[in-house]
């Protein structure tokens, strides 16, 4: 490959100036080769390599050249050059040809119709990449020479190197148009006033991208390699419910069941009737529960995880069939015998009572900004009030069935109803938007993630079905295996990351599933009588709460047992099963 | 018990006498010439809120068939049988059908039904055609 120095020792190489790491790469570093090899040859030995069939691996599917360049580019950006210099010498595969090495030089010192002679050379067999990196060159020139006001050799740049090359001749008018305005910059946003070296450098990483991975491989490579194995591992890990940190190269990942809650730690006995709907609030603090005695109770979560009574809110005269926290989890909504009532958390006491003269309300939620309650009526309508009780709207035409579910997005400003017994609605309140979701089967409730981007659907057949409605919707997953004949069930979202979904059962258990695979990982048991309502803590992923026909809340956490012995010697101390 | 979970439908009602909860419509009647035990009772195309009790197999008027006994969801009564084989061709129709017993729903216009002494004590199930 001849045009550049070709005589010079390969030890003595010419040096780069002033580069801080932040702005190139290390591997692109200019490095001192401890060992030799002629110039000339190292492309051509680059281009004959990749005819190397030579395969690593059980599989037959890593590439050797590959492999080794992706190292070698690995130690170079850790900044071990000696090591990278000594892999290439030892194993015979260039990392890349010294070619990149001066077109790296040229760009930094602004040589730029060096640099394109080099371009040239890099044997790439994609003309269209020859000219947009030709291009990108020849632009960074002309803004160059723009900026130290040589508008005579800019506009010849602009006239015999940039116009032939261009396919976008609106580009060319853009740029003869700031001949005439140069107090505007091209250069991405960088000031011109700032350094020149900083917009060389900017292009580099631009050319370095552009450039086919086989000239240059892609910066960062290998860990970005890993990283991908790693995400992989932690999506197929089922018990991940645990913040990792850093994970081990060393062994696949894989949790055990000591990440999920899994023991009884407290039996809540409160309530003296069965037990219909239950809700963590947003912060993850308080629980409320609703009871067939027409009973609400919201309790406190105290930090070490114990749970203890707040308040016994008394005033409706029917069971509360939905409960809906405010965004700031200071005041409660709770729907029952056809009427709202707004709730002071901290003081326990009604602060509002909303009614619909000669209708009855089945559901409630809050708006996202708190300033705002909705209701779904029993003439299938829904009903929008001020904190104060002033109706601001009201929608009507089977908007909703009787269902008690009422879910509302934040980001999509959407109402969420089941407005026929197969079909749930999306309604944008503001947009007057409508969105469907159909299924084949009766919907008998639904909960919606924090995100507000999945909706779980329970059906009629004991199936659960998650729906993406974030964008078009569509059925992403479906959860079997839970008992459902006869009664409302609440199923969630719940752990790290939303991992799992959960649900009750006329069976007595909790059933909890993987949300990614869709396979039942664990039951439950405990209760004596139909779980019909769970609740996972949004707040800690290893808090669950579930609740029954058999008048208990359980609250369920790790396996204690398990996780004072995981790699530690035991203290002595006897942890029984069943908690306090 | 839990929230029980029960469509409300529209149109003429067929509901359950002890609880109130719908159970039918006029309109899905196929035929009102079947018996049961109780007396008079009618063969639904389909039929709502109800649970479904284990397989059995029936002698019945007509044959020998696979049928499951059905429970109003709410209170839990027992309210007829759904048919799910029929071993003779000629009552293949009545597969995936419901029978509701006159004497257990309480008519669109909320009449009811009691037992005479003239209802066909011998078996259930009817010809019909």
């Amino acid at each position: 490959m001849g045009g550049v120095e070709d005589d010079e020792p390969p030890s003595k190489r010419v040096k780069v100036t002033s580069i801080d790491s932040g702005g190139i790469s290390n591997s692109l570093y200019l490095r001192q080769r401890a060992c030799t090899h002629t110039l000339s040859d190292s492309m051509a030995r680059l281009l004959a390599t990749e005819g190397d069939d030579e395969v690593v691996g059980s599989k037959g599917i890593i590439k050797k050249v590959e492999l080794v360049r992706v190292i070698a580019e690995a130690l170079y950006s850790l900044g071990y050059s000696k090591s990278g210099a000594c892999l290439e010498e030892e194993s015979g595969i260039p990392f890349h040809a010294p070619e990149i090495d001066f077109f790296m030089h040229h760009i930094l010192e602004g040589q730029w119709d060096e640099s394109v002679a080099v371009l040239h050379k890099f044997g790439v067999t994609d003309e269209t990449i020859v000219k947009l990196a030709s291009l990108a060159i020849f632009e960074q020139k002309f803004s160059e020479l723009l900026d130290d006001g040589k508008v005579m050799d800019a506009l010849e740049t602009l006239r015999t190197e940039i116009t032939p090359l261009c396919v976008n001749y609106k580009r060319v008018r853009e740029l003869s148009s700031l001949v005439l305005s140069p107090s505007q910059n091209l250069l991405d946003g960088t000031s011109s006033k700032g350094s020149k070296l900083e917009s060389r450098k900017i292009l580099l990483d631009k050319l370095r991208k552009l450039l086919p991975p086989k000239v240059i491989v892609p910066e960062k490579r290998l860990v970005q390699l890993v990283e991908q194995a790693l995400v992989l591992q932690k999506d197929a890990c089922k018990f991940h419910n645990s913040s990792v940190g850093k994970m081990s190269l060393l062994a696949d990942h894989q949790c055990g069941r000591d990440h999920i809650p899994t023991q009884t730690l407290q039996v809540l006995q409160e309530h003296e009737d069965e037990i219909l709907v239950l809700q963590f609030s947003h912060n993850g603090k308080y629980l409320a529960s609703s009871s067939g005695d027409h009973l609400v109770i919201i309790w406190e979560v105290l930090d070490a995880g114990q749970v203890l009574l707040k308040h016994r809110l008394y005033g409706h005269q029917k069971s509360v069939s939905c409960i809906s926290w405010s965004p700031d989890d200071k005041q409660l909504l709770t729907c029952g015998g056809e009427l709202v009532r707004r709730w002071d958390v901290t003081l326990g006491e009604c602060l509002y009572i909303y009614e619909k003269s000669g209708l009855g309300l089945v559901s409630c939620a809050w708006a996202p900004d708190g300033k705002s309650v909705f209701s779904g009526v029993t003439d299938k309508s829904i009903i929008m009030w001020d904190l104060e009780g002033k109706e601001l709207e009201c929608w009507r035409r089977q908007r909703t069935l009787r269902n008690a579910d009422l879910g509302i997005t934040s980001n999509t400003k959407e109402l969420i109803t089941v407005c026929k017994e197969t079909v749930v609605l999306l309604f944008g309140w503001e947009s007057k938007s409508e969105r469907f979701i159909e299924e084949d089967q009766i919907i008998t409730s639904f909960s919606l993630s924090e995100d507000g981007k999945f909706l779980l659907l329970s059906l009629w057949n004991e199936e659960l079905h998650l729906w993406n409605i974030d964008g078009s919707p569509r059925l992403v997953s479906k959860y079997k295996g839970h008992k459902r004949s006869r009664f409302v069930l609440q199923s969630c979202f719940g752990g790290l990351d939303h991992a799992f979904i959960s649900s009750g059962s006329e069976d007595s258990q909790v059933y909890i599933w993987h949300r990614l695979s869709g396979e039942l990982i664990l039951t439950l048991a405990g209760h004596t009588g139909a779980v019909n309502c769970v609740s996972w803590n949004p707040a800690n992923p290893h808090m669950l709460a579930s609740a029954s026909d058999d008048r208990t809340i359980r609250i369920w956490g790790l396996n204690q047992v398990n996780v004072n012995n995981n790699g530690r010697h035991s203290n002595g101390v006897h942890h029984c099963n069943g908690g306090s | 018990m839990g929230r029980v979970f029960a469509v409300t439908l529209e149109g003429k009602i067929y509901s359950c006498k002890h609880c109130g909860t719908h159970l039918a419509l006029d309109d899905d009647i196929v035929s009102k010439s079947f018996h049961s035990r109780h007396g008079k009772a009618y063969l639904f195309s389909k039929v709502a809120n109800v649970t479904l009790g284990e397989k059995e197999e029936r002698m019945m008027m007509t044959g020998s068939h696979i049928v499951v006994d059905i429970f109003c969801v709410q209170c839990g009564s027992i309210v007829g049988w759904k048919y799910e084989t029929a071993r003779e061709k000629s009552q293949k129709y009545k597969e995936g059908k419901s029978v509701l017993e006159r004497f257990k729903i309480s008519g669109p216009d909320g009449s009811n039904y009691w037992v005479s002494h003239g209802a066909h004590f011998g078996g259930s199930d009817a010809d019909d055609v």
